[in-house]
């Protein structure tokens, strides 16, 4: 069970060799396979994590959610898929069409780069990198643009102040999200995820940390719009925020991003601060995968249970909270771990 | 204590999310009306008298009535309630002496067209004759909505 | 740098308008410089519709103005009628109709709550204020026969007398009603980011409230104690004990915070006027065609939003010569863009829900 993906890995590579292929095409071959793998992946997670939001909030609020599509409604993300594809794509007078319908398509782009180096599982990463947590932070402030641009293009006064807010919204709360991980990169003076993970062996960085993990989930939340961050959509003020013109599978894509960055969020708070695959307990009978999937859809419960039980805070109220609390005390939280760490080595324990 | 507020409502939604749930699965179940729910229309032929006082009682002039003297007696040939009018305010049902014109439990009046949602209660010839019995005649059909589809007569708004 | 304001079509067709308002906002940035209010997307013409109708059929239209609080809707225009005819209502029919018409106010707070919740961001407050709803409205629909627009009152009386079964079922509904309340204020109220966001927000201040005749929580939310049913005591509501409940500020939380407060109240009103309901005749004698004598009567009601009034005027004939309504949603609103001015877009969904208006009542 530990190693079944990467058996399947190695024997597929086994096969292309026995084949006679290069090595140089078997790798290539190999990296395509490994992100066909990753967006099916995280099709398949989005489109169930559309359920899981569904039934979690439905169940909050004493309902019982979709219910009539398949076994318990299990279906009910495909339906609505099919019923999305079939729509037709409106396009609204006087929009920047390129961009319009580009940003649909592009918006999927920065997830699918963000999880080519997310550890699955032990040595279950597509790529390696040693400066992964720098590289992940880079794509991940991507997005902004794109949302940015989908509002911009819309032509339409509720797209564009969404747009704004998501551009003033992600700025900054970037801040915070990275000054958050800089006091898990001190103590592993690292930027490679495995060996972070690794580093977590002993303790978990929530523990060393947990200033800087609330910071970071506060951030994250915010970082995927989610409620009580939720400005950038804000469906009581602004309709839709950037997705207000968007239509059919061009909603649909925006949407499922969306869930796409919630599980980002949720498996780099694994990483960082729940030991990542590592087996808590020395549980380590159950494959280190599955623990990487139990932690992250832990953390994307808590982001699900906090959605919908909170109002959304007004938009100076989310700049003031993110500059004037967010950041000083992550500065705060730098500082006190670089003093903790002085005193740890003058100790010398 | 600041948080306090938001722990709490973390509590409440984790509690709600392990209670019983209050929805009803409506296709597959479905409640009881209440014994006074104002459902779709029922008329007694038998009762009634056609002396039309349910129509006049009405605010939206939603009944309809045609009516022929038969024997010194009113009798009634016709009657077409346009439910697309109708207010289920009940003065209709309230106004009815003889308890003819009735609320019954059947909610689902929901049509694919909008002509077909009238409702047809009473159409039906007079009797030719006096000397023949009535009595034959009157177990006349009350035609339900869905037979009503086709013959809703064409009416003036 | 040149900057600029631009305005902002808010509605008709926008979610948290409640219903088709519109407000076309100038803003700058994200800051309303100047706020528009219009009304009259829903506007049916019932008070000229009235004039088409006999006594009793206008009963019916009026619960189709304020259809969050129905029976509050009757109880001002058949109150009119029978001031105009000088019918003393019977005890029993009015003990049942201070129980509909505070179990409608209930509805009606529960959809204020539950909606606010649901302007400011908290959709779960909406579902659970929608959950107990039903079952208030089911106590109505036991009732009435219908769940929302009950045209249950009659001139001189009500339709029907309250049957057997509501009894108890009233009784469970009271007893589950303040355990519905402290999940509101658990969930909502006290939540620290709803009170950031309506806490200092839209403060009317008592004179303004008083100079552009605001009525109901949204007046008493600044601190004015006027409520019609302590007033002016209509009805049996001088044989009721039961308190106001008074904001502070007049702030949107204020005005939030009384609707729940009040729920607790109605349901104490209730509670007592279920002991204290005595048997007898619940309509009073009142001729088949009513035909009130020539001239005018107006009365008003504390209804859900505020006070609202009915003026007949009668010509003798058995169709009244013309109806006006005051309507308490449409005469709040008349604050709104003076309230609106300076804050955020959010904050004007924020004033505007904290207001609660009913579309139907606003526009007639």
């Amino acid at each position: 069970m530990e190693n079944i993906f990467i058996g399947i890995a190695s024997s597929l590579r086994g096969f292309f060799s026995g084949l006679g292929v290069p090595d140089l095409y078997n790798d290539i071959i190999m990296l395509v396979v490994k992100l066909v793998s990753i967006l099916v992946f995280i099709l398949v997670n989005a489109l169930w994590l559309v359920y899981m939001e569904r039934r979690v909030c439905a169940f909050m609020q004493s309902r019982l959610g979709p219910i009539h599509v398949g076994p318990k409604g299990l279906l009910q993300s495909f339906a609505d898929i099919g019923k999305l594809l079939g729509k037709e794509i409106i396009l609204p007078k006087g929009i920047d069409l390129v961009v319009f319908l580009l940003m649909p398509v592009l918006i999927f782009v920065p997830p699918l780069l963000i999880y080519a180096v997310i550890p699955f599982g032990k040595d279950m990463v597509a790529v390696d990198m040693n400066i992964g947590v720098f590289y992940l932070l880079a794509v991940a402030s991507l997005s902004t643009i794109l949302f940015w641009a989908a509002g911009w293009s819309s032509n339409n006064k509720y797209s564009l102040i969404g747009g704004m807010r998501s551009v003033a919204q992600m700025v900054s709360y970037e801040l915070p999200l990275i000054l958050a991980l800089l006091g898990v990169i001190m103590l592993t003076g690292t930027l490679n995820i495995n060996q972070i993970v690794n580093a977590q062996n002993g303790i978990w960085f929530i523990l060393t940390q947990p200033i800087a993990f609330l910071i970071y989930f506060i951030a994250g939340v915010a970082e995927t719009n989610r409620t009580p961050f939720c400005l950038v959509e804000g469906e009581s003020e602004i309709i839709a925020g950037p997705y207000t013109e968007y239509s059919g599978m061009g909603f649909a894509m925006f949407f499922l991003a969306e869930y796409a960055n919630v599980m980002i969020i949720s498996a780099m708070c694994t990483v960082m601060f729940l030991g990542g695959w590592l087996a808590p307990f020395g549980l380590d009978f159950i494959p280190s995968w599955l623990w990487f999937f139990l932690k992250m859809y832990v953390m994307i419960f808590i982001f699900m249970w906090v959605r919908w039980t909170y109002p959304r805070i007004r938009v100076d109220q989310l700049m003031g909270f993110g500059w004037k609390v967010l950041v000083p005390l992550s500065l705060a939280n730098i500082f006190v771990t670089g003093v903790g760490m002085y005193i740890y080595r003058a100790i010398g324990w | 204590m600041f948080g306090q507020g938001l722990i709490k409502g973390l509590q409440i939604t984790w509690g709600r999310l392990l209670d019983k749930k209050h929805t009803v699965k409506y296709p597959y179940e479905k409640i009881e009306m209440f014994p006074r729910f104002h459902g779709r229309f029922e008329l007694d032929v038998e009762k009634c008298i056609a002396c039309g006082l349910c129509a006049n009682a009405c605010p939206n002039k939603v009944i309809e009535m045609e009516k022929e003297k038969v024997d010194k007696k009113q009798f009634l040939t016709k009657y077409v309630m346009r439910i697309e009018y109708c207010l289920f305010c009940g003065l209709c049902v309230e106004s009815c002496n003889k308890d003819a014109l009735k609320f019954t439990n059947v909610l689902d009046m929901n049509q694919y067209r909008r002509s077909w949602v009238r409702l047809s209660l009473v159409d039906r010839p007079a009797p030719e004759a006096a000397e023949e019995a009535p009595k034959e005649e009157t177990p006349a059909k009350t035609v339900k909505v869905e037979a009503a589809a086709g013959q809703a007569p064409v009416k003036e708004g | 740098m040149k900057t600029q304001t631009y305005s902002l079509n808010l509605g008709p067709q926008h979610p948290s308008t409640h219903g088709v308002f519109r407000i076309i906002l100038e803003l700058d940035g994200e800051t309303v410089v100047k706020a528009t209010p219009v009304p009259g997307y829903l506007h049916r013409g019932i008070e000229k519709l009235a004039e088409a109708r006999t006594y009793t059929q206008v009963i019916p239209y009026t619960d189709r103005m304020d259809y969050l609080a129905g029976m509050l809707m009757n109880w001002g225009y058949v109150q009119a009628v029978e001031k105009l005819m000088g019918i003393e209502v019977p005890e029993r029919a009015e003990y049942i109709r201070v129980i509909v018409g505070e179990l409608s106010r209930i509805a009606s707070h529960m959809i204020a709550t539950g909606a606010y919740g649901g302007d400011i961001g908290a959709l779960t407050a909406f579902t659970y204020t929608f959950r107990d709803r039903e079952y208030c409205i089911d106590l109505l629909e036991m009732v009435s026969g219908s769940r929302m627009t009950f045209s249950y009152f009659r001139v001189g009386g009500v339709a029907d007398d309250l049957p057997g079964e509501f009894y108890p079922a009233a009784r469970k509904f009271l007893a589950d009603l303040p355990g519905m309340c402290d999940e509101y204020d658990g969930l909502i109220t006290g939540n620290e980011i709803f009170q950031a966001r309506t806490k200092h927000v839209g403060v009317i201040t008592p004179e303004m409230g008083i100079n552009y005749s605001l009525s109901g929580p949204t007046l008493r939310g600044s601190g004015v104690n006027y409520d019609l049913r302590k007033v002016r005591p209509y009805s049996v509501y001088d044989r009721l004990n039961f308190e106001v409940p008074l904001g502070k500020n007049g702030d949107c939380f204020d005005r939030f915070r009384i609707r729940i407060e009040e729920m607790r109240q109605c349901g104490k009103i209730i509670q007592q006027a279920l002991d204290q309901i005595p048997e007898g005749s619940i309509q009073a004698k009142v001729p088949k065609v009513i035909k009130p004598p020539v001239g005018d009567a107006y009365a008003e009601v504390e209804s859900s939003k505020g006070v609202y009034g009915c003026y007949l005027v009668s010509d003798g004939s058995p169709k009244p010569y013309r109806v006006h309504f005051r309507r308490p949603s449409f005469i709040n609103l008349g604050y709104l863009a003076k309230l609106c001015e300076g804050w955020k877009i959010a904050d004007v969904i924020a004033i505007l829900g904290s207001i609660d208006i009913v579309l139907g009542e606003v526009d007639c």
